[in-house]
């Protein structure tokens, strides 16, 4: 959250540098990282790693591979959901069956020749392919395993099936998303969870990472989703731990500031407007034409204004209604108001800002046309990130890594593609 | 985990200083600091770090965000509008490796400390911008809030009731961690290009970027059929059923059935194995075409019973089920306790011992550290600019005369 007392009419910032030159080494390139997880969570960990110059395989199972692959919206492509084509970017496929003794040995050998080791299982199944720890960093001391589940690697739920949206439920998320006393509602996205849980386990690898690179040994990192999603909650522990009390619902507000909350405008839309202080205050109720109600006497002070909040929030509410959106909003951000439109994804497409941080990444997949997907987030001045390909077809890479990493044959590829165990 | 953590912590010898306020980039320090570097937080000398006063107060004059989130961070005051705090911040910055600010952009050029010149002071400087809407593009200076950054991500618009008022999507703060987080990653890759090859960089951190980058299949959607999410209540619609049920004792549970085999253990679960049968509701089309009928007789089931016991039924058959909890119940969840994610740490200082979450992500051999909380400010000012910048006590006396610090 910026602060809001500096000047907003000063000057032009820094000039961006000029574009990185091709040959600028990303951070990551050199590592080799192996992905067996399986949808986002985790994954998306590899996906970061990815951007930034990694060498990602994803290993599959040789029969349907990722079952993200299938979920969410389809395309013309039966291997290829919309969420798999965009989240497995820069990924290499390599099918292998870890059910089978072969398909541990091999693993075992691609875990011998990488860095990094991305899983999502539930607990205690890779030990029971006989893939643990303790077997992966006998065959790799260097090695840095992110392991990502539902309720961590400990503890007495570890082994319970949970997906982000259970994690939401448990972290103390969803609880909080809703109208007082209401159905509490999903937090927005459906897999939340499985995003922040994934940026915990870049942060978590890449300070693996350095460890390795000094000491040469290497770590575990791990994560329960929901441990994510309740570590967001600023400060709810602490006040509960203090004072006892509880956080409930707040609807479309907050107990901290009013108002700060979301209005519907004359033409159907909606508006966030977040005043967190009273000189924000001030600044609105000149937006709206009426400086008097920041007058002390009236809502001049955040105190009065928590304490006559519905009052506040009905005067809000009524001025909203009587402007379309886009009036609405020029006439706040003109005064410096934090205001934004609730945006539809419709809304984001159409939006000039988006277009000039270039938040929409557009690429041509074959026999699809073009596939347009977030772009790589955080934006490095020197080294920035970059998306090589979307999500590979089933296997693509799995020739070649067998073949040239892990030296093997010819002939022994085609007698495990026979015994399906690639 | 079998191997003894060691002592030394990964980001030992790193200096970040976090000039920034709130959480957005504050907890992007926190992180570094957690895992062994040294934070200076740099503060107006006035009142500090906002952050000092947002939420719950503590009683002891700083409010419990700070006091949690400003963990491990040493207060320096320096009042960077004046000159010689500009001296004194480059002086700083020479010696540090990281910095991290959210300034409205343009702040820091104004006051003469931007990129162009702090790179000067430090070349290997990794510098962390975060703001509203980033460094560039028509929006750059409008303020920029977690709440209107869910907004404009594109989050608001999909929590609440299907044509009902948009919900905040449980926490007005969530986009200020998100962006934290997408900060620390930043910094990390970047320390790792500059000891590399001795150049640093900038990262251009954005809060609504960063909610929209976990907008998972929206954008493609649209992009190719033309589909405008909407909201959908409390259930996904990518399952069913998949969403939250209330309880006979007033409390809610999430169910997540996105598979047959889930489906069939839920049935299990409720003593009705034949739903999950093929002439009823045993595949997902069926489910997801009579999706009402199915969300009703698992509503009437979670209806029929107290919280606890739907959680023992279902956790038996594995069936993906979980309370939502409310912070209370998160202080009686067993899991929480073993898994150590609450910990009370005693602040001699204020008097008061503090319960705050803990130090995620979990690193076996280099776990990372809270060693006190939130300091108070310019606790370390003294300390700071004697050893670092080698100022004699009467130095540091005309500066707290002219309140530069």
């Amino acid at each position: 959250m910026p602060p809001i007392e500096e000047d907003p009419t000063g000057p032009v910032p820094s000039t961006p540098d000029p574009p990185r030159s091709a040959d600028t080494p990303l951070p990551l390139s050199g590592l080799r990282v192996i992905d067996v997880g399986t949808f986002l969570a985790g994954p998306y960990a590899a996906s970061i790693l990815g951007e930034f110059g990694a060498e990602v395989l994803k290993v599959e199972y040789p029969i349907g591979g990722d079952p993200m692959r299938r979920f969410g919206t389809p395309t013309k492509r039966d291997d290829a959901s919309l969420a798999w084509l965009s989240e497995a970017r820069n990924r290499k496929s390599v099918t292998l069956d870890l059910r089978r003794p072969k398909g541990v040995e091999l693993f075992t050998k691609l875990i011998a020749k990488s860095d990094v080791l991305v899983e999502n299982f539930r607990p205690g199944t890779m030990e029971s392919w006989g893939l643990g720890w303790d077997v992966l960093s006998q065959a790799n001391p260097g090695l840095v395993m992110l392991r990502v589940s539902g309720y961590g690697q400990t503890g007495p739920y570890r082994r319970r099936t949970a997906f982000a949206h259970i994690s939401h439920g448990f972290g103390g998320l969803s609880y909080l998303a809703g109208f007082p006393g209401e159905t509490p509602v999903v937090p927005g996205i459906a897999p939340l969870g499985d995003y922040i849980s994934s940026l915990y386990g870049v942060i978590g690898v890449l300070i693996a990472l350095r460890h390795k690179e000094e000491t040469g040994s290497g770590q575990v990192v791990d994560i329960g989703i929901y441990e994510a999603v309740f570590r967001q909650l600023d400060e709810m522990a602490t006040v509960y731990g203090l004072f006892g009390k509880v956080r409930e619902r707040e609807g479309a507000g907050s107990f901290v500031a009013v108002p700060h909350g979301h209005f519907r405008t004359k033409d159907g839309h909606w508006v966030a407007i977040a005043c967190t202080n009273d000189k924000m205050f001030e600044r609105f109720a000149e937006a709206m034409g009426r400086p008097e109600l920041a007058s002390t006497s009236l809502y001049g002070e955040q105190r009065k204004r928590l304490a006559a909040s519905k009052e506040v929030i009905a005067i809000v509410t009524e001025w909203a209604a009587t402007l379309d959106c886009e009036a609405l909003l020029e006439l706040c951000i003109a005064k410096q108001v934090p205001v934004g439109k609730l945006n539809s994804i419709a809304d984001i497409f159409a939006d000039e800002h988006f277009k000039a941080r270039g938040n929409l990444f557009e690429m041509e997949e074959e026999g699809l046309g073009q596939v347009v997907m977030p772009g790589v987030v955080p934006s490095l001045s020197e080294t920035p990130g970059r998306i090589t390909n979307l999500g590979p077809r089933l296997g693509n890479a799995t020739y070649e890594v067998m073949r040239e990493l892990l030296e093997l044959t010819a002939a022994e590829i085609t007698a495990l593609r026979q015994q399906r165990i690639i | 985990m079998t191997d003894a953590p060691t002592n030394t912590l990964p980001l030992a010898g790193i200096r970040v200083i976090d000039v920034a306020t709130v959480i957005a980039g504050p907890y992007c320090a926190t992180i570094l600091g957690e895992f062994g570097a040294e934070v200076l937080k740099v503060e107006h000398p006035l009142g500090g770090d906002t952050c000092r006063n947002f939420g719950t107060p503590s009683g002891t004059g700083d409010s419990l965000v700070w006091i949690s989130e400003g963990r491990n961070k040493k207060s320096v005051t320096l009042d960077l509008r004046r000159p010689e705090g500009v001296r004194l911040f480059k002086e700083l910055v020479a010696q540090s490796d990281v910095v991290v600010e959210n300034f409205r952009p343009g702040t820091l050029e104004k006051w003469g400390l931007g990129w162009e010149v702090l790179r000067e002071v430090n070349p290997g400087l990794v510098m962390l911008r975060i703001s509203g809407y980033g460094q560039n593009g028509p929006y750059k200076d409008r303020p920029g809030f977690a709440r209107v950054a869910h907004a404009v991500g594109g989050l608001t618009y999909l929590a609440g009731m299907p044509k009902g008022t948009p919900v905040t999507a449980g926490s007005t703060t969530l986009g200020d961690y998100f962006t934290g987080l997408y900060g620390c990653v930043g910094v990390l890759l970047a320390l790792r290009h500059k000891e590399r090859t001795g150049r640093g960089q900038y990262i251009d951190a954005a809060l609504y970027e960063s909610v929209f980058r976990c907008t998972d299949e929206l954008a493609p959607a649209y992009a190719m059929y033309g589909t405008v999410e909407e909201r959908h209540g409390p259930h996904m619609k990518s399952g069913c059923p998949y969403g939250h049920f209330p309880t006979k004792d007033g409390k809610w549970v999430a169910i997540a059935c996105t598979t047959d085999k889930l489906f069939a253990r839920l049935a299990e679960a409720m003593g009705r194995p034949e739903l999950a049968s093929h002439s009823l509701y045993g595949e997902k089309k069926t489910r997801l075409e009579n999706r009402q009928d199915v969300n009703e007789i698992v509503r009437d089931w979670c209806g029929s019973l107290p919280r606890d016991e739907i959680l023992a039924r279902c956790t038996a058959n594995g069936a993906p089920v979980g309370p939502l909890n409310s912070i209370a119940d998160i202080f009686g969840d067993r899991q929480f306790h073993a898994r150590r994610n609450l910990v009370a740490i005693d602040d001699a200082d204020r008097g008061e011992t503090y319960i705050v979450p803990n130090v995620i992500p979990r690193l076996s051999k280099t776990p990372g550290r809270i060693a006190h909380l939130g300091p108070r400010l310019g606790q370390h000012t003294d300390e700071v600019l004697q050893d670092l910048l080698g100022l004699s006590d009467q130095e540091l006396n005309e500066l707290r005369t002219q309140r530069v610090i």
